[in-house]
């Protein structure tokens, strides 16, 4: 075995994807050291999907989503919270831990920490243009520190505006409407979740919510947040002019990738973390996983990013997977798990397999008793995706056939 | 090796199925059924510990 004792693992990142890195160095029975910087949160990890679906009405509790902790696997685990990973020194192989921006005690210029192999799961933040920041009653959701603000705002029953309809405003706006508030929902598009599932199952989506009493304003965009009193009610502007008053508003605009620290190290930040299909980066011990790894998708063909669960811990332990195999002299694998994600709204399960971007075709069946839209997205006449309303079984038969067409096209190529 | 399930926190997600189709079947009523003897292939058996420790309800544990 060529791991030694005297090597050091650095994680940085403290969600699901630096949770799984940890988890499946110590399955391995890594025995060097591991340092698992987790970021600016200063809580254990958590079941962020749980946010906007079960914590946010109440169903379980910030204790309920915990991930198991991982001080029993013997592991040399040195965790350390509050603090982020700032640089990457571009000549060594050292990173500059330091406290988070509001961390308690001594203010500190940080250490560097040298390491044996890299794990960069900085993963998102929520997306909050500078005008739309300060207000006491406008909230992202991305973290459990967010979703507890919002969810300590509901027993005033809060008329609430959700700007923004992919899959985090729309799932809050439902949410949000199931525990009996006034919810209208601004979408920015056509309709709510567009971008993810195109026209079909966009428009259900709409009727669902207008079916649950939520209002929404299309094709708009929110150009202004004031408020008169700084925790009084949020009066929003949009493009056409017209405003609205709300005494609470959840903003859903999206991710914007956490690897800025990464400047000046010599890796490819352009979108999120560029690595190679084994999610190796430009440097041969940094590897990447979870929302904020950019690597070309060998079923699909092209680069992608996915910000979704099921990605983040398929990915930690694929990037470890690659750093082993790299050092028993293997090559390492590429990464090729189809994406996919769910999304609870009113009762029903959205789930989607694939990638539908791009799709160039689509055909729509109605399934179940209820004739629910199950569409199948096409690129090139080739099967890329899949999506369906309490459909699991069609859409997991879908995963199968879009990994296996794609591996007949790999294999045709190989040769 | 044996996999049982809190029914009041599986939710039907349908994770573990994507991670280990022949053990995990979550019907359209998105209720969880899983096989009453896991294969004896170590193939399937660590998509299984996968999915108990990608499930993310917490909803999964194993007797080994």
């Amino acid at each position: 075995m060529v791991v030694t004792t005297s090597q050091t693992v650095v994680v940085a990142g403290g969600s699901l994807a630096g949770h799984t890195v940890v988890a499946e160095l110590a399955r391995r029975g890594f025995a060097g050291d591991v340092v698992w910087v987790r970021g600016p949160e200063g809580t254990a990890p958590y079941s962020r999907p749980a946010l906007s679906k079960e914590l946010i009405q109440g169903k379980v509790t910030s204790d309920d989503i915990r991930l198991p902790g991982l001080e029993a696997h013997g592991l040399r685990l040195r965790v350390v919270d509050h603090a982020v990973c700032a640089r990457l020194d571009p000549d060594d192989d050292r990173v500059l831990v330091t406290p988070a921006p509001g961390a308690a005690g001594e203010p500190s210029d940080g250490d560097w920490i040298p390491f044996d192999a890299l794990f960069v799961c900085t993963g998102t933040r929520a997306r909050l243009p500078e005008a739309f920041a300060g207000l006491p009653n406008v909230h992202c959701l991305r973290t459990l520190a967010d979703a507890e603000r919002i969810r300590e705002r509901l027993s005033g029953r809060p008329r609430t505006v959700v700007v923004g309809a992919g899959l985090v405003g729309s799932e809050m706006a439902a949410s949000l409407r199931s525990c009996g508030l006034p919810v209208e929902l601004v979408v920015q598009g056509r309709l709510p979740m567009d971008a993810v599932f195109g026209e079909d199952l966009g428009r259900f989506c709409l009727e669902r919510h207008h079916a649950h009493g939520v209002t929404t304003r299309l094709l708009t965009t929110v150009t202004g947040l004031s408020a008169s009193e700084p925790d009084g009610p949020v009066v929003l502007t949009f493009d056409d002019g017209e405003q609205t008053s709300a005494d609470l508003v959840v903003l859903g605009l999206g991710a914007v990738t956490a690897c800025e620290w990464l400047r000046g190290s010599g890796l490819d930040v352009s979108d999120g973390l560029g690595c190679d299909e084994a999610l190796r980066t430009a440097r041969p011990n940094v590897f990447a996983a979870g929302d904020v790894a950019n690597w070309r998708h060998p079923v699909f063909g092209h680069r992608m990013r996915v910000e979704h669960w099921s990605n983040a811990s398929a990915q930690a332990r694929h990037a470890v997977e690659s750093w082993w195999a790299g050092l028993e002299g293997r090559e390492p694998p590429p990464f090729a798990e189809v994406p996919y994600f769910w999304s609870d709204q009113y009762g029903l399960k959205y789930q989607m397999v694939g990638h539908a971007r791009g799709h160039d075709e689509v055909s729509v069946e109605r399934t179940g008793a209820d004739g629910y839209p199950f569409v199948t997205y096409f690129r090139e006449g080739r099967v890329v995706a899949a999506a369906g309303v309490n459909a699991p079984r069609a859409v997991m038969r879908m995963k199968a056939r879009i990994q296996s067409e794609a591996t007949t096209i790999q294999g045709a190529y190989a040769g | 090796m044996k996999v049982t399930v809190d029914r009041t926190l599986c939710d039907g997600n349908g994770v573990c199925m994507g991670i280990a189709p022949d053990v995990f079947d979550v019907d359209d009523d998105l209720n969880l059924h899983i096989v009453d003897e896991i294969p004896d292939d170590p193939v399937i058996r660590a998509q299984v510990r996968q999915s108990i420790t990608s499930c993310p309800v917490l909803a999964l544990s194993l007797e080994e």
